[in-house]
């Protein structure tokens, strides 16, 4: 697709989606068996008991030990009709434990109203990002229409189920049962809150969510999990954004120009490219929502950035995966649960470099890559690396996973090969050193038709996994997860 | 999420005092249940509509303030004239008076409509909400929580 595109097009192609995703699946696969990434984006009807996982390569690293929560989509489809888009499916929170060299899996579904009413009403109905409205679905709040299906935290010892234009969904971190939606103070009921909050080395959590146009919340948790303050900012447009960064002293929110000009369901459908906008960084300072500055850069789409940094000079740093355009969560991720693969541009990872005179530059790795994760250690502060998901091929998902280093301008990555949909790693640390510890994340095996966890050294990961455990059953692809190590 | 803000507008009551109507013919009683109130405490507050301009425009004929201290609460009212009405409910949990809602303009306290009538991101259409109020008297049950 064009960078360029006029409105006319772009919404003539949404609508087209739209109306195609209302097909059943069976209806659009008539004919054809599903690819294999199909997998990917399948239907799990129920929750999983824990229950052992058997180890098929290597063994725990001493002294690893410790929970992976990953949450993504993994209910799509009932019999009297479809979701419309991967990001709209069913959040399932699935729980790996490793201890004493053993692991175990365990996953159950966020028990939201979203959930229940489809329940009852024996279809996909909620509207959402890529969604539209059935009848007959009864939406009070945005948290009726909350999948909880994107990402984790860990508040205070809460865990948490994130989505985006909603609550945070309180869950069990031993039985994953779901504990109804997390109200930090009453008059914030229902509040957005995106799935990727900013967690300090010293525990604060800075999040942000959208209002739907300009107006955007700041929220500010203590190192415990409670509210330290919710103020609501404007923003100089109204950007679609599902993650923002930050660093020690500035909150940093790219404004791509993917812009909400009408309200709408599928809400991705009220939302316009310009590219001719640019895109715009705003940095506000942490301790003053009120002192901010802007920066300009050329246009690009994204989903997912890294922790920034900041140099004694105040120049700032971060990093992203980027696209030339929205075409991935526009029509792309949407023609998934169809079996249908729609190439889009791939996501660079790029650095961005914002000078204290305003020049700007974005240094490019050349490498595609998405979920970008770091050790969350240096949240904030200078790092060198970005560990992320690599080796894409003529099909959806990525194959490999990697280390970026910027210092060097090296990717130390290892390839799972044609037959594995590469998930998310994130970083567990080991000794004090940036990137000292473990990449620990999944992989969906299609060949066998399981979900692997595997466990880098974060130092050698070209020589591919320590250990790999592979459970008896294939969960669909996840988005985001966190780890938590057993010894806290 | 704008659409929100008109379910604020649009249950921010204007209730006259219960006695402001008095039929003069055929006076029926309207019986309303609310049930499955989560929070006990605070009040229900309902607006009645006698016409789909004046639902739209929120402009109720008669309501009531019913205090919710317990799961289940009624209010009665006579002397309405028989006819076609819809209601509109909301918790006032806070005993403020008012509907309250979050920065963005979306409501923080339960409300509800007469059939248990849905809106989606805004309030229940008149279709959905209207019910008929018989000359012998009708009693009608509304969810609230």
């Amino acid at each position: 697709m064009s960078a360029i595109l006029d409105r006319r097009a772009f919404l003539g192609s949404s609508l087209l989606v739209g109306a195609a995703s209302i097909i059943a699946p069976d209806q659009a696969l008539a004919g054809a068996s599903p690819p294999g990434w199909a997998l990917g984006v399948a239907d799990i009807e129920a929750d999983i008991a824990e229950a052992p996982i058997t180890l098929v390569r290597g063994r725990a690293p001493t002294g690893f030990a410790g929970t992976l929560y990953r949450n993504g989509p993994a209910k799509f489809r009932r019999p009297g009709g479809a979701a419309g888009h991967w990001f709209d499916g069913d959040g399932l929170v699935r729980k790996f434990r490793v201890g004493d060299g053993k692991a175990t899996l365990a996953a159950r579904f966020v028990d939201t109203p979203k959930r229940r009413q489809e329940t009852a009403l024996n279809r996909m109905a909620m509207p959402g990002f890529g969604s539209p409205r059935g009848e007959g679905v009864s939406l009070s709040s945005p948290d009726d229409g909350n999948a909880a299906n994107t990402a984790m935290l860990m508040a205070g010892g809460e865990l948490l189920a994130l989505w985006e234009a909603g609550s945070p969904a309180r869950m069990d971190p031993e039985t994953l049962a779901t504990r109804g939606f997390k109200t930090f103070r009453d008059d914030l009921a229902h509040m957005p809150f995106l799935a990727h909050p900013r967690v300090q080395p010293d525990g604060v959590i800075w999040n942000i969510g959208s209002g739907g146009g300009k107006d955007c919340i700041v929220w500010k948790l203590n190192a415990d999990g409670s509210l330290n303050k919710a103020e609501v900012i404007k923003l100089p447009r109204a950007s679609y954004y599902h993650d923002f960064t930050a660093t020690a002293r500035h909150l940093v929110i790219v404004l791509q120009p993917w812009l909400q000009e009408a309200y709408k369901f599928p809400l991705s459908t009220g939302m316009v490219w310009r590219p001719e906008q640019g895109t715009q960084v705003l940095v506000i300072d942490k301790d003053d929502l009120s002192r901010r500055r802007i920066f300009e850069l050329p246009a690009f789409s994204f989903f997912h950035l890294g922790d920034a940094w900041e140099e004694k000079d105040g120049t700032i740093r971060f990093d992203g995966a980027f696209e030339a355009d929205p075409t991935f969560g526009q029509t792309s991720a949407s023609a998934l649960l169809r079996g249908v693969y729609i190439r889009a541009p791939r996501p660079m990872l790029t650095q961005v470099v914002l000078h204290p005179n305003g020049r700007t530059e974005m240094l490019a790795s050349k490498i595609a890559a998405e979920f970008p994760t770091v050790d969350k250690r240096f949240a904030g502060i200078a790092r060198r690396h970005t560990t992320h998901v690599t080796h894409y091929r003529d099909m959806p998902f990525a194959h490999g996973v990697g280390v970026w280093d910027w210092q060097r301008g090296r990717d130390d990555s290892f390839d799972f090969g044609d037959q594995h949909l590469v998930e998310e790693f994130v970083f567990a640390p080991k000794g004090s050193g940036e990137g000292d510890g473990w990449l620990v994340g999944t992989t969906l095996n299609l060949k066998v038709r399981a979900t692997e966890l595997h466990v880098f050294d974060a130092k050698r990961v070209a020589a591919g996994p320590l250990a790999t455990w592979r459970a008896g059953i294939p969960l669909p692809h996840t988005f985001h997860g966190i780890f938590v190590g057993a010894r806290g | 999420m704008t659409n929100f803000k008109m379910i604020i507008a649009a249950i921010a009551l204007n209730i006259p005092a219960i006695t402001a109507v008095c039929a003069a013919d055929a006076p029926a009683k309207l019986e309303v249940a609310f049930t499955g109130i989560d929070v006990q405490k605070g009040a229900v507050m309902f607006g009645v509509y006698d016409s789909e301009d004046a639902y739209n425009k929120g402009k109720s004929m008669n309501g009531a303030r019913v205090v919710a201290d317990k799961a289940d609460v009624a209010a009665t009212i006579e002397g309405l004239p028989a006819g076609r009405y819809a209601i509109k409910a909301f918790h006032d949990i806070d005993g403020d008076g008012q509907m309250s809602s979050n920065p963005f303009g979306m409501p923080t306290e339960p409300f509800a409509f007469s059939n248990n009538a849905k809106g989606a991101m805004g309030p229940a259409t008149w279709a959905d909400a209207a019910f008929d109020l018989n000359a012998g008297g009708t009693k009608i049950s509304i969810t609230i929580k």
